[in-house]
């Protein structure tokens, strides 16, 4: 048959392609990442646009910040300034910038460019994401110092300010339009500065042979690979092409670690924000605390972490705190917290006190009559809340509420439970140095919204004046046992209104591969955060890790 | 002639009803942009940086008419606008580093899946009962309707996992530098593998069985018949009589499935890490993306009309009667 002759041909053709492929390997000292997830990438390393698709090492290798916070520690590391001080009751905030520090083009860094940027903000407010600017009054430089004036006091803020990257100033002056700037040659402090190569699919950036930390970085340079979704990330472990990542995988014990046990490593430490499920608190009957709690002692949480987290976390207690703010916990607030403990029985007693008697079919009633029905909303993508819903939604059909798991696309949930058009949410929750803006968001009156008006926290729309004046205090608290009592007190409030139910501390991904490079934090040297997720700490981790 | 003048004004009216329907069809998908906005920044952010935000993205509150025409002299000048999911790249340039990408593979894909399968075609219902013709459109049509993204996750772990014969993604090695040499062909080669055969593999079904059953009609013609008695060679008969003629609804269809080859495929892309229009398409719906998508759109469109274009010239050779209407 004549056919015959140029199908095998082609045949045999693609198999001396596939055989002669090598497997892809970086030169040796090159530390191969991915943290973004996409196909392709453009180039972009604007630091202040966080709008706009910039590439991951813009905020976590190029440009510093002054001060880190190490959430694992519970410490501030000095980075490009060597202190800071609040002073004048609060109102103002100074920072020692530090000496000898250069950006990659060796111009000297000081206090100068520390102004600049912030003053950048206030001109561009697409690039003030973090509204600085509302509780900045001024900002000048006082010789190595740079002397910040707030509005009124507010400890809280110190965060942002602290961790704002800064760049420089003679670069950045003549840039006409930074909030549309995409930056190509970047110049900055970091430990890696410079892009040498540069595709859609990939592109290395190289250390900063200027960098403040003498003898820093060990890495030689750092590789990006594109992978779009997660199932490329695992196999790109699995073969020992990526050195670091931050990837959802299920069963990862089985799946990566026992592949290569000596070499395959992930940790997974509880300090992302917790996850919870947010009921509104503006529809009948969940204005009722004991609706809430009953709700709560519905939920299996021992089951959600085991099967939907694949044992990743463990259930939340009932003060909402993931081990962030582990320092923090009140192991009274912690025992008084009794409503999270599942118990269906209880559930269903404290249904009957709140008026809500079990009608025909079992399905309780509301004082109208009207059967108790919600839909828990999670976005469909995040296939380890779907999983937690059902779970919920089962344990709430059991004491006679109609529950059903309704995913949406991403977009469509946040537009639900940000207008308050909900009965029943799973949602994310506040992450940050302290428990402050977590509680603002779960009971603050001010951070209250009317229904059907967009809100970025408190979607259960719930305000207690007690939990104010706490919160007030915590803005002028500037030693730590006062802080602490007040957060203990912020707990037991918690506790007893249960403004929205905690599931579980929410796990940070991170996986590395030790076979080229040594230094990563895990749980016997818990230094950092593994996760690439976290800016600006991995400067903490990208400045330890060391080729073999 | 008469009859390419007339097409040619069709496609006049088709491609300004493409770039119309381009701008039309973002604008009436469900959602928002703004919304988008907010979603993404998980609801962190005040009014003046929203604001803010609004202007440098180039969103505007203008009236959809104004919209169009400010729209229309952009294109004019060439100017697709800057994209949002990939803020600050312009369109143009976004849609053109993956345009060359999809262009190579799908359109290398669909014309390989189109050869293979109509010469298969051809060659079954030319042996129509023997054992080619009833193993191998059963067995095609069986794999074709296997789901593609398991078939396409099956080939990357076996053919580039386990037994690591092929690449498990990207068009290129990471350690060449693209340019005319072996190194940089042979390695596009090696990463285009196992993704345009897993595309073949699931469509050269389709083609060989709609060649074959419109071929069985033909060779039942009395021309064919004719030839047959005027004792030309099997072989003249079965190329030049019988699926001559029977090739041409393949052909539409192929002309068709062409212009589409620019939307990308999907799931290719995702599966093997490939750059490629469908990735760009689905990450523009779900930012709303409206001047990317607008971009998107309005190659497609344009790639199918021209596509036609194409074909109606191939009818014209392929069909004489077409010549002298």
């Amino acid at each position: 048959m004549r056919l015959r002759g140029p199908v095998a041909t082609s045949v045999l053709c693609a198999l001396a392609l596939g055989c002669a492929s090598p497997r892809e390997r970086p030169a040796p000292g090159v530390l191969t990442i991915t943290e973004e997830q996409s196909a392709t990438f453009i180039r972009n390393f604007n630091p202040l646009q966080y709008a706009g698709d910039v590439r991951w090492p813009a905020r976590h290798a190029m440009y510093e910040p002054l001060i880190i916070y190490n959430p694992l520690a519970g410490t501030y590391v000095p980075w490009l300034a060597e202190s800071y001080r609040f002073a004048d009751g609060g109102r103002e905030l100074r920072f020692t910038v530090r000496r000898g520090a250069r950006w990659s083009d060796g111009r000297p860094f000081g206090p100068g460019d520390v102004v600049f940027t912030f003053k950048l903000l206030s001109r561009w407010k697409a690039l003030d994401v973090h509204t600085l600017w509302k509780h900045l009054a001024s900002i000048e430089a006082d010789g190595q110092d740079v002397l910040i004036r707030l509005g009124r006091p507010h400890m809280p803020v110190l965060d942002a300010i602290a961790q704002q990257p800064i760049v420089p100033e003679h670069i950045w002056i003549n840039v006409p339009d930074p909030s549309t700037f995409a930056n190509e040659e970047p110049v900055a402090t970091g430990p890696f500065t410079r892009v040498t190569s540069f595709r859609n699919q990939v592109y290395e950036v190289e250390r900063n042979p200027l960098y403040w930390q003498a003898g820093l970085p060990k890495v030689k340079a750092l590789r990006f690979r594109a992978y779009p979704a997660n199932e490329q990330v695992m196999l790109a472990l699995l073969g020992d092409e990526l050195d670091w990542a931050g990837a959802f995988i299920p069963a990862v014990d089985r799946i990566f670690v026992r592949r290569n046990p000596a070499h395959h490593h992930r940790w997974f430490p509880l300090i992302d924000a917790t996850v919870f499920l947010y009921a509104n608190t503006r529809r009948k009957p969940l204005d009722d605390v004991r609706v809430r709690k009953a709700l709560s002692m519905a939920i299996d949480r021992e089951l959600i972490a085991k099967v939907a987290l694949h044992g990743y976390t463990r259930p939340s207690d009932a003060t909402g705190l993931s081990d962030a703010y582990a320092r923090f916990r009140d192991p009274t607030a912690v025992a008084r917290g009794d409503w999270v403990a599942f118990d269906l029985e209880r559930a269903g007693r404290l249904l009957d006190e709140a008026g809500l008697p079990r009608g025909p079919g079992g399905v309780r009633q509301g004082a109208d009559g009207k059967p108790l029905s919600f839909a828990v909303l999670t976005p469909a993508g995040y296939s380890d809340w779907v999983a937690a819903a059902q779970i919920i939604a089962r344990g709430l059909r059991q004491v006679g509420v109609d529950a059903a798991v309704r995913a949406s696309e991403y977009q469509a949930w946040f537009e639900q439970i940000s207008n308050g058009d909900f009965g029943l949410a799973v949602g994310w929750s506040e992450a940050a140095a302290t428990p402050y803006s977590l509680y603002r968001a779960m009971m603050s009156t001010g951070s209250v919204l009317p229904l059907g008006e967009p809100s970025g926290e408190n979607w259960h729309r719930f305000g207690l004046p007690a939990a104010d004046s706490l919160l007030a205090k915590l803005e002028l608290a500037t030693d730590p046992e006062e802080e602490k009592r007040l957060f203990s007190a912020l707990q037991h409030l918690f506790v007893e209104h249960a403004p929205a139910i905690p599931l579980f501390p929410g796990p940070l991904w991170g996986e590395f591969n030790s076979s080229r490079f040594t230094g990563f934090p895990n749980a016997q040297d818990p230094y950092a955060p593994l996760s690439p997720h976290l800016e600006p700490q991995s400067l903490l981790v990208l400045t330890r890790v060391a080729p073999r | 002639m008469k009859y390419l003048l007339r097409r040619l004004g069709f496609y006049a009216l088709a491609a300004w009803a493409s770039v119309t329907l381009a701008f039309a069809i973002p604008r009436l998908m469900p959602g928002d942009p703004a919304v988008a906005m907010f979603a993404r920044f998980r609801g962190k952010l005040t009014p003046e940086a929203m604001e803010a935000l609004r202007a440098a993205f180039g969103f505007n509150d203008a009236p959809t008419w104004s919209q169009y025409l400010g729209y229309l002299g952009h294109l004019a000048r060439g100017d697709l606008g800057i994209s949002i999911s990939q803020f600050p790249a312009p369109v143009g340039s976004v849609i053109a580093g993956a345009l060359v990408w999809t262009l190579f593979l799908t359109g290398l894909a669909v014309v390989i899946s189109f050869t293979l399968g109509t010469l298969l075609g051809m060659v079954a219902a030319w042996r129509r009962g023997r054992w080619f013709d009833s193993a191998l459109p059963p067995l095609l049509t069986f794999v074709g309707a296997l789901p593609y993204f398991w078939l396409a996750m099956l080939a990357l772990f076996v053919g580039g996992f386990t037994l690591g014969w092929f690449p498990t993604g990207h068009a290129y090695d990471d350690n060449v530098t693209p340019g005319f040499t072996g190194a940089f062909v042979g390695s596009v080669a090696r990463h285009a593998v196992l993704p345009a055969a897993t595309i073949v593999v699931a469509t050269v079904g389709g083609w060989m069985l709609g060649m074959r059953n419109t071929m069985m009609r033909t060779l039942g013609e009395d021309y064919v018949l004719l030839a047959r008695a005027k004792g030309l060679s099997p072989a003249r008969i079965m190329v030049r009589y019988a699926a001559r003629n029977a090739a041409v609804p393949n052909l539409t269809g192929f002309g068709m499935e062409l212009g589409f080859v620019l939307s990308g495929s999907l799931l290719t892309e995702i599966v093997f890490s490939y750059p490629g229009q469908g990735y760009l398409l689905i990450r523009a719906v779900q930012s709303l993306d409206y001047p990317l998508l607008q971009g998107l759109f309005l190659t497609v469109t344009l790639a199918v009309l021209g596509a036609n274009w194409l074909v109606d010239l191939v009818y014209v050779w392929l069909d004489p009667r077409m010549r002298r209407s």
